[in-house]
C-alpha cells in the first residue's frame, strides 16, 4: 500500500474560495474531503480519483479568475478610453 | 524551458500585483473589479473583502486584514502551517503529521466557510464586523 495521500489540493481550494470562484473553491474542498477520507480508508485508487477531480476544480478556478481579471482590465481601459475621447 | 516561462511569469504577475495592491487602496479607487456576488444581490460571500485585507496587509496593518476579511487572516495561516511543515518534512527527512491530510480538516474548513457566511451577513452589532467596510 502506497503511504503517502495523494495530493489533495486543500489549501489550493482555500485559495481559489477567498480570491475568487465560491463555487470552484467550495467544490474543491469537497473533494479534498473525498481525497483523505478515501485514503484513510485504504482505497488508494479512489483517493487518486478525487485528487484529479479537485485540480480540475482548482485549475478551473484559476483560469476563471484570470478570465475575469482580464475581462474587468479590458472594461476599465475601454471606459478610460471612451472618457479621453470624449474630453478631447 | 517552458516551465521557466512559466515560473517567470507567474512571479512577475505576483510582484506586478502585490506592487498594485501595496499602493492602490481599494477603498478609494473606483475602478476596481467587485465580487459578482455582491454586486447582483448585495450579499457578501466568503470572499469579499480580500482585495482591501490584501492592500492592509501589504501595508502590516494586521488590524485592517481582520476588519475586511477574518477568513483571509485563518487561511493565510493555514497556507503558513502547510508550508512549514512540509518545508520540514523536505528538508531534515521527518515525518511530522500534515493535518491537511487529516480525514476531518477539509470538513471543518467547510463548515468555518459557510458559518462565516451566514454569520457576516447579519446586519446586527457583533455580526457585522465581519462584513467587509
Amino acid at each position: 500500500m502506497n503511504q503517502h495521500p495523494p495530493k489533495n489540493y486543500l489549501i489550493e481550494s482555500i485559495l481559489v474560495t477567498i480570491f475568487c470562484c465560491l463555487p470552484f473553491g467550495i467544490a474543491g474542498i469537497v473533494f479534498a474531503a473525498q481525497v483523505n477520507a478515501k485514503f484513510e480508508m485504504g482505497d488508494y485508487e479512489g483517493a487518486k480519483k478525487a485528487s484529479e477531480e479537485a485540480q480540475r476544480w482548482m485549475t478551473w478556478g484559476i483560469v476563471s479568475s484570470l478570465i475575469i481579471g482580464l475581462f474587468y482590465l479590458i472594461i476599465v481601459f475601454a471606459i478610460g478610453g471612451f472618457a479621453l475621447i470624449g474630453d478631447f | 524551458m517552458f516551465k521557466k516561462i512559466k515560473w517567470f511569469a507567474i512571479i512577475f504577475g505576483v510582484l506586478s500585483l502585490a506592487l498594485f495592491y501595496f499602493f492602490i487602496n481599494p477603498n478609494e479607487a473606483s475602478f476596481f473589479p467587485e465580487c459578482p456576488l455582491y454586486y447582483t444581490t448585495g450579499i457578501y460571500c466568503p470572499g469579499c473583502g480580500s482585495q482591501r485585507a490584501t492592500h492592509q496587509l501589504l501595508n502590516f496593518n494586521v488590524l485592517g486584514v481582520l476588519q475586511q476579511n477574518v477568513l483571509y487572516l485563518i487561511s493565510l495561516f493555514i497556507l503558513g502551517y502547510h508550508f512549514i511543515v512540509t518545508g520540514i518534512n523536505s528538508i531534515f527527512k521527518k515525518k511530522i503529521y500534515n493535518y491537511v491530510y487529516h480525514p476531518k480538516t477539509p470538513l471543518v474548513i467547510l463548515a468555518i466557510i459557510v458559518v462565516f457566511w451566514v454569520l457576516r451577513n447579519i446586519p446586527y452589532y457583533p455580526f457585522n464586523l465581519l462584513a467587509p467596510n
